[in-house]
């Protein structure tokens, strides 16, 4: 096991990959009552066309992932949610784009919840009936999710911005697509990413290293695996244009929302250069249209946003796009002075004096989130897929340059890659 | 060196001094709640304050000047909120710095923090004896945006609808933010002399949490606020132990996919009783969790909702039970959940059950000692109903909790109130 002691944050991080190929991380917060980990598969909403080598690809429904997800939490002997509560610990699990990640946090029995953690995961039981039964909850959370304004914007700046790319696929899928999911092809997808060599457990809380890394190894020694297999995984050529420039959707909310962005260029990068790109970019966001920003301050005291404006930067190998916006009165008004405000800042380049401000808070708010057990381990995670280091954020953050972020700036704002989604009142009469 | 719940109290100028020094955030917190009775006079008021100081001071008279200043100090966050407790309204401010031992540059940002504050709270931005009325009226239309906005989160609509719908005539029926309609009547010299009335003489609580000295705190706040105020008002208590007659039926239609079932419950018990924690047992039993009769039943036996769970507001004495259900299944929800509140009134609970939700109780609470802004208001819940337990009398307590007690607070709660939101067919 390897220990590497970050100065400035004051923090110790052990890891080590295990001869079945799991990534194993720990980092010990002493003081802390709860003890947080998770248990990840890279293998996420995107993955839906993939060969495992020595076999056939294979297209797979919308929203199995997600769909797995729900079921892995199922066994012969019942549900994996009385062991944890037993057990005290709160357990739960959530699909991205392109992770599974299964967690719990607990102040007791940490030991006995980490085993019950990695052997839930790592003991799939699917039958036909609970199969069935699993649409009708799942149905249930694609209707909530549909009568969500703020997801419904989201996803319809995802599926405006992309043409072909499977990031536009919601992530629990469809009614008509979770029909077409069966017990066959949960195995397959689950014999596919659940190997141990695409998995990282991540555990941060007052534990001592060497015993968890003990106890995972010898729980790991006691299982057979299959030798690992690379997985290849097919993505669409995305275009470098978007599907539409804007959605309407209507739907009964006290005020229109409104969502734009700019999706990249089809870059495939990833590690140290993935990590700029994305910390660059965010301050761009920030410098541009954070709260300090003159054309937040114009578009506040036209009346036209409010506090829930806002932006947001995804960056993961196989595509990245920035979100910004919020509620408004006027969504036409927005999309143009926002579209406005960043082409003039394109002519005109970046602000020192607003780009050292803009890092200075970024280097602070980094600083808040290691207070967070959870963030720790979910961001630790993402970033060591993306093959970078959530700690060298801040190293990162002091090396950019005021150049670096005005090429970033042309790079990013195109307006032939914008597009707008819009969910405004609906006629409330029936 | 596990943190306990114990802050150390004092008052300076007239100011509650709450201080809990802990190493193990890299931040700190700084959380100042005034207090108020909720009422349909004053709420509206206080949700369109919050605002306004939130957006300019004397120092600071944009936004944008005060967000500026705040980013160049390593990203302070600073936020106003209102929300409500039982009958008690708290205008809250938060600011959260960090803390220079993890950066390179050493200028004191806590003390930086306090002096904001205090230019904040002590110096806003007023002309003669009113606040800035550009700024008045550019909250105003913020306020009714955001009340305008409360439809949009139909879990949250029809949470608020269920409540008004059971307490008609109680404050509590009035949301933290106030009402639409009382918005636009309110004049920035109205507001400025509520303001100073309130400063003046309502309760301030102010908690610190992080790596501090309790001494070094209370010096900055002695130096950088300091409003003029005499001893604090006494609030009035919350109307907890309301009789239900019948059960009320409400039905509102809206263009929705999913519907909501809500069903309010009286429990008679609020925070400061003796048998409090037997209700926080009864919840967790009924509704606070993955193997809670509520999620079991209704969610994994019957598939018919994602969500199906309860949820105690502890000062108030309310038990909202709330799930998403294809509408067609209303009657059937309605049934299942009734039979789970039968259930518990005729103690049929397992030992498996009880001992679930007591390790799972224990570890939530327990849980809030990694959190500031969570140790902050468990600490402010024994504020606000008089008594402060300890998190380990409380831990003791739910150790203690038997099957017969959940039985007996059990019989004290009532089903006051069925809301349903749906969609429009057959209308």
């Amino acid at each position: 096991m390897e220990e590497i002691y970050y100065d400035q944050l004051k923090e110790t991080l052990y890891r080590d990959r295990l001869d079945n190929g799991l990534s194993v991380y720990i980092l010990p917060k002493p003081g802390f009552s709860k003890t947080y980990a998770t248990f990840t598969t890279k293998y996420g909403s995107i993955d839906n066309h993939f060969r495992l080598s020595g076999q056939e690809d294979i297209q797979v429904p919308d929203g199995i992932a997600h769909f797995l997800e729900h079921k892995m939490f199922e066994k012969q002997e019942g549900d994996v949610f009385t062991r944890f509560s037993n057990q005290g610990a709160s357990a739960n699990a959530f699909t991205s784009f392109t992770r599974t990640s299964y967690l719990f946090s607990s102040t007791n029995q940490v030991y006995e919840n980490l085993e019950t953690l990695i052997d839930f995961v790592q003991d799939p039981y699917f039958t036909d009936e609970s199969v069935e039964k699993e649409k009708g909850i799942i149905g249930q959370e694609i209707r909530m999710y549909q009568d969500n304004p703020d997801w419904r914007a989201y996803f319809g700046l995802i599926e405006s911005l992309f043409v072909d790319h499977p990031v536009q696929i919601d992530i629990a899928g469809t009614i008509e697509s979770i029909a077409r999911i069966d017990k066959e092809t949960l195995y397959q997808c689950y014999h596919t990413f659940y190997h141990p060599s695409n998995m990282l457990l991540f555990v941060v809380g007052p534990v001592d290293p060497g015993e968890v890394y003990q106890l995972v190894k010898q729980n790991q020694n006691q299982k057979q695996f299959e030798p690992p297999r690379s997985i290849e995984r097919f993505y669409p050529d995305e275009p470098d244009r978007v599907k539409r420039e804007r959605l309407d959707i209507e739907l009964q909310v006290g005020q229109s929302k409104c969502l734009m962005g700019f999706k990249e260029k089809p870059a495939k990068i990833s590690g140290q250069e993935l990590l700029t790109r994305e910390l660059a970019t965010g301050l761009l966001l920030d410098m541009l249209v954070g709260p300090s920003s003159d054309l937040y301050r114009k578009l506040y005291e036209q009346g036209l946003i409010d506090d829930s404006f806002g932006f947001d930067y995804t960056a993961e190998e196989e595509f990245a796009f920035s979100v910004i916006g919020g509620d408004t009165p006027d969504p036409d008004k927005l999309i143009a002075l926002v579209k406005e405000g960043f082409l003039e800042a394109t002519e005109k380049g970046l602000d020192e004096e607003a780009f050292e401000r803009s890092r200075k808070k970024r280097i602070g708010r980094f600083l808040r989130s290691l207070n967070s057990v959870e963030f720790i381990a979910n961001q630790f995670t993402r970033y060591r897929f993306g093959d970078s280091d959530l700690f060298d954020i801040v190293p990162t953050l002091e090396n950019l340059t005021l150049d670096e972020m005005n090429r970033r700036l042309k790079e990013h704002v195109d307006v032939g890659r914008f597009s707008a989604s819009v969910v405004k009142p609906g006629k409330t009469e029936a | 060196m596990t943190t306990s719940l114990t802050f150390e109290t004092d008052r300076v100028r007239q100011l509650d001094i709450h201080v809990l020094p802990t190493p193990k955030f890299k931040t700190i917190t700084v959380v100042m709640n005034i207090q108020q009775d909720l009422r349909e006079e004053t709420a509206t008021k206080a949700a369109l304050l919050s605002l306004v100081l939130k957006r300019a001071s004397e120092k600071y008279p944009t936004s944008q000047a005060m967000r500026r200043y705040l980013d160049s100090l390593y990203g302070t966050v600073f936020e106003t909120d209102v929300i409500k407790k039982g009958e008690r309204q708290i205008i809250q401010f938060y600011l959260e710095v960090a803390n220079e031992q993890f950066l390179a540059d050493q200028t004191p940002l806590f003390a930086r923090g306090i002096e904001f504050l205090g230019d904040v709270l002590t110096s806003p931005l007023v002309d003669g004896n009113a606040f800035s009325s550009k700024v008045v009226d550019m909250e105003k239309e913020t306020l009714k945006k955001k009340l305008d906005s409360l439809i949009d989160d139909k879990i949250r609509y029809a949470n608020q609808r269920a409540t008004e719908e059971m307490c008609q005539d109680e404050p509590y029926r009035l949301m933290a933010y106030g009402q639409k309609e009382k918005v636009d009547a309110i004049t920035p010299e109205e507001l400025y002399s509520y303001y100073r009335e309130l400063l003046a003489q309502n309760p301030v609580d102010i908690y610190v949490v992080g790596d501090v000295d309790p001494d070094a705190v209370k010096r900055e706040i002695d130096r950088h606020l300091t409003p003029e105020r005499g001893e604090p008002v006494a609030l009035s208590p919350t109307l907890v132990q309301v009789p239900v007659d019948e059960v009320k039926v409400v039905t509102d239609r809206l263009n929705v996919t999913q519907g909501k079932l809500n069903m309010g419950c009286r429990t008679g018990t609020s925070y400061g009783d003796d048998d409090y924690i037997h209700l926080l047992m009864y919840n967790g039993i009924l509704g606070g969790f993955p193997h809670s009769k509520l999620f079991i039943n209704v969610r994994e036996k019957a598939s018919l909702a994602y969500y199906a769970a309860s949820r105690l507001e502890s000062h108030k004495g309310i038990l909202m039970i709330m799930s998403g259900i294809e509408i067609s299944n209303y009657g059937k929800a309605v049934d299942i959940i009734k039979e789970q509140l039968q259930l518990m009134k005729n103690g049929t609970i397992t030992e498996q059950e009880l001992n679930q939700t007591k390790a799972m109780l224990t570890n939530q609470l327990r849980e809030t000692l990694d959190n500031a802004r969570t140790m902050i208001d468990f600490a402010y819940n024994g504020r606000i109903s008089g008594r402060n337990r300890t998190l380990e009398d409380i831990l003791q307590d739910i150790k203690n909790t038997k099957i017969e007690d959940i039985q007996k607070i059990a019989r004290k709660i009532h089903l006051d109130t069925i809301y349903f939101l749906r969609d429009r067919e057959g209308q």
